[in-house]
């Protein structure tokens, strides 16, 4: 193996290319997130987002300033068929207004 | 704990048949086959094995049966279980595109990766980074049963069984409530059972005094996200739990919700911290406390803190020879081996110009502030603040639990890391709040 500080170990992202980002003026761990596609791979930030908001305060951006990116579900790896089997009800009680049906042969 | 087993089963990884003892983790039987590769990382084709065997890091995932990606740490060994590891080329111990590592040693932005180049040459490179980046092929057949959700609606829900959950569960159930508590692992105790001092009695009791509370608890129940506008039925108020469980996703709605989800183990920063043989120090004192296992010869503890110090002692005792690093008078500046951990430098913060010492070690517990489990309660829209001391970010809370968004409450490592012991404390406060 060539050298390497892994931050994120799901998308193989580099301590170097964290700091190289923070040298670049990013300055949010989203926009860390962005740039490098850290926290994008099965474990969701789990493993490396503490790193980079440590790093980030280290530069020197305030704590109260320090933001996480948006959790986004499902929180672990799940096969699509249970999702396959959920049902819910209407977001709300109001009667959804029916679709006109698709016209034939139209545009 | 765990009984001796002398009746072997066999499975096989990549065809190769090893031998396993029924119902042990898939990890576990591949430790204990001297196999510690579980795979390639998805850029520069690193060797991957597992770290935190919790169910949460991205480090052990493998086809199984011909279905991807799942979690061998999580996943009991069952007799002719089919195991191949996953995006290695032809095999995960020698991977040809581990050269990738090589010819980026200062890592490659893949997002703009031959964008410059010329057309042709930009379309032939996409094909190959594609070629080499990936996790996993589609299942070899596709899902033909699809189990149908569930709807449960309870008064109060508690997600994460370890000692703040379980604590809180009991205490509001005491308190008159009607409580459900949702576990991920297959046995409920968090890091309890990770903790070689009292944790598995602790454990043991704390689920006792639940059940005796009245909670209902429901492992292998993984709660995969807060839904805030879902309603299972249209008899229940907006805002429903996903929770997988082994027969389909059961949707739980409830009056109050109390996230007790823990903390992340977290690796610390030094040169080739992803060598296998390199684990969370939960991860070897889980191993250690549920199995009476040590998956290497020479034990290394990294860190410093109580939790290090235990684990190191627990270490000993069991008769291994352990070197503790605590990170801060003496830093980890190098690793080697390739199919797993040989040996660790170690620089002194006395001497810094003289060489790092290498000392031998096939297994590395790695003790770092782990870091809150905050994903649920922020989607759920509780605030969250960042500080270091406390392992990240953290759920803000009042002293009674409470977050900022009412009738949701957060107790244990997901308010700020604080170890077991006081996560048992706050955990019964908090759930005599949250049952008021």
């Amino acid at each position: 193996m060539s050298e390497k500080i892994i931050v994120c170990r799901c998308e193989d992202v580099t301590l170097a290319e964290v700091q190289h980002a923070i040298e670049l003026a990013y300055t949010t761990v989203e926009e860390v997130k962005r740039l490098t596609g850290l926290g994008t791979g099965p474990c969701q930030g789990k493993e490396c987002q503490a790193h980079v908001a440590r790093l980030l305060e280290h530069a020197g951006i305030a704590p109260e300033a320090l933001r996480p990116f948006t959790a986004r579900p499902p929180f672990a790896p799940t096969p699509l068929r249970l999702f396959a089997g959920v049902t819910v009800a209407a977001p709300d009680a109001a009667p959804v207004a029916p679709k006109a049906p698709p016209r034939r042969g139209g545009a | 704990m765990t009984a001796p087993h002398d009746d072997k089963i066999e499975f096989t990884l990549d065809g190769r048949k090893l031998r396993a003892s029924p119902g042990q983790p898939l990890t576990s039987a591949l430790f204990a086959n001297d196999t510690w590769i579980i795979g390639r990382s998805v850029k520069y084709h690193r060797p991957r094995a597992p770290f935190c065997l919790a169910g949460s890091c991205g480090a052990c995932l493998v086809r199984i049966d011909g279905r991807p990606n799942l979690r061998a740490c999580t996943t009991p060994v069952v007799a002719g279980m089919r195991v191949e590891r996953q995006n290695a080329y032809p095999s995960a111990a020698l991977d040809v595109f581990g050269a990738t590592d090589f010819f980026f040693p200062h890592g490659m932005d893949h997002h703009t990766f031959f964008t410059s180049a010329p057309r042709p040459v930009h379309a032939v490179m996409q094909k190959i980074a594609r070629q080499l980046a990936g996790l996993g092929r589609l299942p070899d057949e596709r899902a033909v049963e699809i189990p149908p959700a569930r709807a449960r609606r309870v008064t109060l829900v508690v997600v994460g069984g370890g000692p703040a959950g379980l604590a809180a569960a009991a205490a509001a159930a005491r308190a008159g409530r009607e409580v459900l508590l949702l576990e991920q692992a297959s046995v409920a105790g968090g890091s309890l059972l990770a903790d070689p001092r009292d944790g598995p009695t602790r454990a043991a009791r704390l689920m006792a005094d639940a059940r005796s509370a009245g909670v209902e608890i429901v492992t292998g129940a993984t709660v995969l996200a807060y839904y805030p506008e879902d309603r299972a039925t249209e008899a229940d108020p907006p805002g429903l739990l996903a929770v997988a469980t082994a027969d389909g996703i059961v949707l739980v709605s409830a009056e109050r919700f109390v996230y007790a989800t823990g903390s992340y183990d977290q690796n610390a920063l030094f040169p080739d911290n992803d060598r296998p043989g390199i684990v969370s120090a939960r991860a070897l004192g889980r191993l250690l406390v549920t199995e009476r296992a040590v998956p290497g010869k020479r034990p290394a503890v990294l860190g410093q803190g109580p939790y290090a110090r235990a684990l190191g002692d627990a270490l000993a005792a069991h008769g291994a020879d352990v070197t503790r690093i605590d990170g801060i008078d003496e830093q980890i500046v190098g690793t080697l081996g390739h199919k797993r951990l040989r040996a660790i430098e170690v620089a002194s913060r006395a001497e810094p110009d003289r060489r790092p010492r290498r000392v031998p070690c096939d297994l590395l517990a790695v003790a770092a502030l782990p870091a809150p489990a905050t994903e649920l309660p922020r989607e759920h829209g509780c605030a969250v603040r960042w500080e270091a001391s406390l392992g990240g970010f953290h759920v803000t809370t009042y002293a009674d639990g409470r977050s900022s968004v009412p009738g949701v409450y957060a107790v244990g490592d997901v308010a700020g890391f604080l170890g077991t012991d006081a996560a048992e404390q706050a955990g019964a406060r908090v759930g005599r709040s949250a049952a008021r």
